[in-house]
Formats: C-alpha cells, structure tokens, sequence
C-alpha cells in the first residue's frame, strides 16, 4: 500500500513537471489541471480498467473538457500515444489535441467535451446503457469543476442518476474553490456541494483531493458497478497545486508562462522551493 | 381516403415497429410520453424506455450516452424545446460526436396553436439545418411519416424530425417510394412549381388544382420532406417552370425559402421566387388554421400568390 502512494505520488509529480513543460510552449488551463492532477493520476494510473476499445473498460468522461492537457499526458503516460506528440501538437493546427477534449482525431477521448454541464448527464447515459447491456464491471468515471456546478443541466442529472440507480456511476468534483472570475460562492451561492448531491439521494464522499492517500483509500473501498447509489467524491483542492505562484492564484486560470517560471515552477515542483508553506 | 390523420400519433405509434425490428432501439421521453405518443413502445419495452422528467437538455445529453454505447436512441419532445432548450446539448452532445440519435419533434410550427408563442417552433429550422451533420426531415403523411422513420432505423447518424400536430391528409399511395434527401412530386405540372414541407404540402396540393381550374396553368408541387440535405437537382429542374413559390409554416428567414433561395443564387438560376411563411414576427394568439390563412400561406395563400405571379409574366 505504502509503495503504491509513494509510487503514486512519484508519478503525480511527473505529470505536474510535464504540465509546466507543456505550459511553457503553450497556453493551458494550467491552474485546474494542477489541481486536478492527483485525482487524474490515482484514477487513470492506478484505478481505471482501461483498454481501448475493450467493452468491459472503464469509461472517463472530463466534464472539466479544459483539463484536456492532463488528461492527454495521463494517456500519454499509460502509453496510448508518445508524450513527445503532447508537446509537439498541443493546439496546433490540424492536431488532435484542442484546448477542450475533442475527440474527433483522439479515439481515446470517449466524449468530447469543453461546455460545461454535459458530461454528467452523457455519463448518466452511458451508464445506464452500461446496465442495459449487463456489464455490470465497468465503472463511469466523471471529472467536473466546482464552478460547473451552477450549470443547471447537472442537476437534472443527478436526479436521473438516482433514479436509474446508477451505482456503476461515480463523480469526483475538483473542488479547488476558484472559477474563472473569483471564488465559486462569490461568484454564486453555490453552498456546500456535497449536502446538495446527499438530498437528491448520492453516496458523498469528502476528501482531500491533493492527498494521493485519501484519493488511494477512496478508490480502493468505491461501491461495486452492480450497486444502486452514485457515487460522488468532493475533492477539496488548491487551484494551481505545487506551483508558488499558481496556487490560489486567478491570473492562472488558463496561461502560458515565461523561462523564467519555468524554473522557479520547476524547483517549486521538485520541492527545491525556499518559502514555508 | 381517410381524412384527418396526425402524424404524432403516426410517429409515436410507429415506434413500436422499429422496437420490435431492432433491439437496439430506446425511447427516451422528457414527461411528454402522452403529447409524443409512444405510449405503446413504453408499454411493450419498458426496459428499453427512459424518462428524464421536464429536463430537455437532460432528454439530449442522455441519448448521446446511450449512443455512445451503440443504442438507437429515439428522443421525443415539443420542438421548441428540443431546438431551443437543447440546442447546445443538440449542437455538442449530438452533432459534434455525429451520435446516432433521432430527436423526434412535435409542435413543428405554428401547429401548436392557441398555445402561443412558447409552444411553437418558428425557429427550428434555421437552426437545425445550420447544425452539421444534422439531417433534417419533416413528412406531410402518414406512408412518407412512416416510411422515413423506418429508413432512419439505418442511417447511422442524427437526425432530427420535424413533426406537425395539425391534421394531415393522405397525400400518397402504398406504392410510393420515399428517400431521405430526395424529395417526391405528388402533383405534375410545367407552368409553376409550389416547394413546400410537411403540413403545407396539403395547401399546395389543393392550390394547385384550384390554380389550374382559374388560370389553366399547372403548378408542380414539390414535397421537400428532406430540408437537409436538400434535393437540388429537383429545385434546379423547377426553375425551369419561371415560377417558384416556397410554402412553409416556419419564420420567413433561415427556412425552406432561404434554403432554395440559396440553391437558385448559387446556380445563377432567373425565376420568378416568392417565400410564403411567418413574416418575421411572433404572431397574435390563434388556431393554427387562422394563422395559416393570416399570414397567406394556407391554400388561399398560395392561390393568391401563384395569380399574381402569373401576371407578372
């Protein structure tokens, strides 16, 4: 247990380096894929049954469709593609890989995604297609942001998610508390999420969505597919997580940075920094 | 000849032959199962029937998924809402992944009537035809309802089906043939041409029986139940007549009118050309009926119009 977090963590670190090398040449949404990255990394290096195209794999939906930068350097290390074409394509012309999940030249990509709101009900979809089919082993995983949940077409889901007794269905929220114009309950009344999802009658769970231990312990003990309830994961997080001066910080919702970040994110990442946390 | 058939009854009830052919067929539903008709699909299937509740974007999203996992989604709603309620989950969870869903919209038009303006979808066509790789139907009777939903069993793509709630009159026979894309010619003639969709196609056959009897001019009609892709070869053909006029119970701007309008300008065609539809207005509380008439294009309408026409010659 112990090696699998080291090891974990070891492997969360290198997708941090490879985002803030990713970020260097290209504009991404920097700061929520590096609060993302420790649920993206326990799930798609650790958790998910994944082969493509496999009827029994598990499916990944990101909601979040501006974390698709994370999302192609966790395939790209589970070895769906070179991490070297990450770098070498990222928003170009005619690439595969947009600013937003699409799925168009990226088969590994099940639904495209980049307006919020519509993973989970497509996800809510699939899994009752999932049940239809009695495949009753393979997870929907879904990944939203906390701001996306003042999209009103999440809530229509998760009511359906509980009627089709979706328990094959889990969802972890990256709850880092910041959207793109300020703090998600300054921006709405949003409230305690997790409350909001218990009425409407989900498994919720809260953790520390940085700790690859919690996240470890979370995945392990999930209900089974062939269970009845959703499941929804509150990750509390920190928006731009490991970088000094991209944690908790608004201007690095999205950006591109300069040499000189890259090194002083760099030396952040590889715990060289010199402030006391 | 049976005289007073809906086609949501035709469309909903239909359902259940395309569930018995293919396994793969749900219905999905947004607490409209009763208004859309597919009581009888939900009845004989039920494991095979969802219903989202009043969540339309919801209804949209949801097919896309069982989509994704190799269903044959059919999803049912009032058009303005399917248009205009979804349409980003229409235009993104549908179209961009060119998902094989079928959204099946009732209320087409101003066929909702005293409803009001909520509940008609003047709008719908501008919007679904500017979707890519979105088709989009609307049959005029019951064998062309049928035998298009019936040929959508194999079309591998979205396709959105635009559906009158006013009563409709057997137009063809058993034998006629239909084909998604290629349009059907109910009435011959070479002094004129009516275009026109779904309910209006009845107006256009009884105007140009009427247009004959007053002016010995026969005007072709032209079913165009394939708004996208469209039969151009069929509009280029009709040019030839001089005189083109396109019926349609849909706003005047990004309609069947604009779509033949464009066909003409891009072939450099010289015809006489006038568009019959809602002038660009939501229109005052009335029966479907009245407002045809109000807005000239029910049978009189077209009458009117194809005289007119004529005397500009």
């Amino acid at each position: 247990m112990k090696n699998i977090i080291k090891e974990l963590e070891l492997k969360s670190k290198e997708i941090r380096l490879k985002l803030i090398k990713l970020s260097s040449i290209e504009s991404i949404h920097i700061g929520g894929d590096l609060s993302s990255t420790d649920i993206m990394t326990v799930l798609w290096q650790y958790k998910m049954k994944y082969k493509y195209q496999d009827e029994f794999r598990d499916r990944f939906i990101l909601s979040k469709g501006h974390a698709s930068a994370l999302l192609n350097l966790e395939q790209a290390m589970l070895g769906c593609y070179e991490e070297q074409k990450v770098y070498d394509e990222y928003a170009k012309d005619e690439s595969m890989f947009a600013m937003h999940a699409c799925n168009m030249k990226n088969p590994y990509i099940e639904i495209s995604t980049g307006s919020l709101g519509h993973g989970l009900p497509v996800a809510c979809g699939i899994a009752v297609a999932l049940k239809l089919k009695k495949n009753n082993k393979s997870y929907v995983y879904v990944l939203m942001g906390d701001g996306e949940q003042s999209e009103g077409s999440v809530w229509e889901a998760a009511m359906n998610a509980t009627k089709y007794k979706l328990g094959n269905l889990v969802v972890f929220i990256d709850n880092n508390d910041l959207e793109a114009d300020g703090h998600i309950n300054e921006i709405t009344s949003l409230g305690d999420i997790g409350n909001k999802y218990k009425a409407f009658g989900w498994n919720v769970i809260n953790i520390n969505g940085n700790s690859i231990k919690e996240l470890v312990e979370t995945v392990d003990n999930l209900p089974k597919p062939n269970t009845d309830i959703p499941t929804v994961v509150i990750a509390h997080t920190t928006k731009g997580y490991g970088v000094s001066f991209m944690e908790n910080n608004l201007r690095w919702h999205a950006g591109k940075i300069n040499e000189e970040q890259l090194e002083i994110a760099t030396n952040d990442l590889l715990g060289k920094r010199n402030n006391n946390e | 000849m049976n005289n007073k058939i809906f086609l949501r009854d035709v469309v909903g009830n239909y359902m259940l032959n395309l569930g018995d052919k293919d396994e793969k067929v749900v219905v999905v539903n947004a607490d409209l199962m009763g208004t859309c008709r597919n009581k009888t699909f939900v009845e004989k299937y039920p494991n095979r029937s969802f219903n989202v509740g009043i969540a339309e974007q919801n209804l949209v999203s949801f097919s896309a998924g069982l989509s994704a996992e190799g269903y044959k989604p059919y999803a049912f709603t009032m058009a303005p809402f399917m248009s205009m309620r979804a349409c980003e989950q229409v235009r993104t969870d549908i179209a961009y992944g060119n998902k094989n869903v079928k959204l099946i919209a009732v209320y087409s038009g101003l066929s909702g009537g005293i409803s009001g303006p909520t509940h008609w979808a003047i709008e719908d066509c501008g919007i679904m035809c500017s979707i890519p790789n979105m088709i989009v139907v609307e049959p005029s009777d019951k064998k062309e309802a049928e035998s298009l939903l019936e040929e959508s069993l194999n079309i591998n793509k979205p396709i959105y089906f635009r559906i009158t709630t006013e009563s409709t009159k057997d137009i063809y026979t058993e034998k006629t043939k239909f084909k998604i894309g290629k349009s059907n010619i109910p009435i011959k003639g070479n002094d004129g041409a009516i275009i026109c969709s779904g309910v209006t196609v009845q107006f256009a056959i009884e105007a140009s029986k009427i247009i004959e009897e007053k002016t010995n001019k026969k005007f072709r009609v032209i079913d165009m139940h394939t708004l996208k892709p469209l039969d151009e070869k069929e509009i280029i053909n009709a040019c030839n007549t001089k005189n083109i006029i396109v019926v349609q119970d849909h706003n005047i701007i990004g309609g069947l009118g604009s779509l033949v309008a464009n066909v003409i300008a891009t072939n450099n065609l010289n015809t006489k050309f006038k568009i019959l539809g809602i002038p660009d207005i939501y229109p005052v509380i009335g029966h479907a009926n009245y407002l045809y008439n109000k807005y000239g294009y029910d049978t009189e309408g077209i009458v009117k119009t194809a005289i007119k026409m004529l005397k500009e010659d």
